[in-house]
């Protein structure tokens, strides 16, 4: 809701006519972004915060191993992300009249950029599920963490709207080694998260 | 055949000592009972033999024919009932059943799972949604929780809260079917739930009464 919110508030005051042409590729990648980065913040978040709230937290953790609640986690973040873009992505398109000339390249940086993103927030939501001040500490470890992904993806999906040469895919292949990178730490981090 | 140890556990609560230097071994058909005024940390005392709380000093050992079982590997050996520990609401007890067998490892077993819920006297609100029930079928259904993998270690935090005289009883055989195979520990203040036990350990009063080394 927040993000389809966001995107017709965007597109009203915006639209795609107040931009000038060679502008466009830069600044919807840029409001894309801000779109779905900000509306996944407001929904991941919650991953772990509602077992804390629930009390179902220390049962989770009297009966299952620290890594496959992680992956949990990680795979439900990962779903409500892939339709979220789903929605929001295709409806943006539609309401800015975003031209991309490779959609291939384009796609594969939404998925790419998808994915670290999920992983890059489910740790984080884990480590702030027991703190008082949540919301605020989720935005503030998030966000240096998110960062270079976010550049990221905003220079590949201009790469992938402009139509500049995009062999080798360099940004999809920045944001697939985060992912590694995130998942791989989260798996070491995550059991001494959980356990105290 | 298991045994549980503790050795000179402390506990600091910020700069608040909890208590200090708990000490003791249990072994299967033992019954513990730890009481204390509130706040003097028995339920705290039942989370570090969980595993759900580090000591600030002294080691929690679990064995298995003296070999000692890991920390992590733990939680297939103890099951808990505490006032903190909730269920998925939004579950079915069945469902609650099913979920805690698959991410425990243990295959899920329906017909075991109804006995018991028989045992509680859960067997017909199986199918229903667990925020309907009221708190002391809720309290039952995590007894049944805490029961499904046979666990030789079973930690009770007031284990009669919410519940009526028949689910006191049930309670009672519950410690009782425990005494044969496995090892309780009540943390509790009523009288009726200290006296499952054949040890004490009053942290009020930081004595040790009746502890064997």
């Amino acid at each position: 809701m927040f993000a389809v919110t966001t995107l017709i508030a965007v597109s009203f005051s915006i639209g795609s006519f107040r931009i000038a042409e060679a502008e466009k590729p830069f600044l919807y990648a840029v409001l894309l972004w801000i779109i779905l980065v900000f509306s996944a913040l407001s929904g991941l978040s919650r991953s772990f915060v509602k077992e804390e709230e629930a009390g179902t937290m220390d049962v989770l953790r009297l009966s299952a191993r620290p890594r496959a609640v992680f992956l949990g986690k990680l795979f439900f973040n990962l779903t409500l992300l892939g339709a979220l873009e789903l929605i929001i992505v295709p409806l943006f398109i539609l309401v800015m009249k975003y031209k991309i000339e490779f959609p291939g390249f384009f796609a594969a940086m939404l998925i790419s950029a998808g994915l670290g993103l999920g992983a890059g927030t489910t740790i984080v939501a884990a480590m702030i599920a027991q703190a008082s001040a949540r919301g605020a500490l989720f935005s503030a470890l998030s966000f240096p963490l998110l960062l270079p992904l976010m550049i990221t993806a905003i220079k590949g999906c201009e790469r992938a709207a402009v139509g500049i040469d995009t062999a080798g895919w360099p940004e999809v292949r920045i944001a697939i080694a985060y992912v590694v990178i995130m998942v791989v730490m989260s798996l070491f981090l995550f059991p001494l998260i959980w356990e105290e | 055949m298991y045994s549980l140890k503790l050795s000179k556990v402390r506990k600091y609560y910020s700069r608040t000592l909890l208590f200090d230097g708990i000490s003791f071994e249990l072994y299967p058909g033992e019954v513990l009972a730890i009481s204390g005024w509130n706040g003097s940390g028995k339920s705290t005392l039942l989370r570090i033999i969980a595993g759900l709380v580090q000591p600030s000093a002294g080691q929690v050992e679990m064995f298995f024919r003296d070999e000692p079982i890991q920390r992590e590997s733990r939680r297939r050996f103890l099951g808990m009932v505490a006032p903190a520990l909730s269920l998925y609401e939004e579950l079915t007890a069945l469902e609650n059943m099913e979920f805690f067998c698959r991410v425990r490892g243990v295959s899920y077993d329906r017909g075991n799972c109804l006995n018991i819920m028989g045992r509680v006297g859960l067997t017909e609100h199986a199918h229903k949604i667990c925020r309907n029930y009221s708190s002391g079928m809720k309290q039952r259904l995590k007894l049944v929780q805490a029961l499904l993998h046979k666990p030789p270690l079973l930690l009770l935090d007031e284990p009669g809260c919410n519940l009526d005289t028949k689910g006191m009883k049930i309670v009672e055989n519950i410690v009782s079917d425990q005494r044969q195979f496995g090892i309780t520990v009540i943390a509790s203040n009523e009288k009726r739930e200290v006296d499952y036990a054949n040890r004490v350990i009053n942290l009020s009063e930081r004595s040790h009464s009746n502890l064997a080394a």
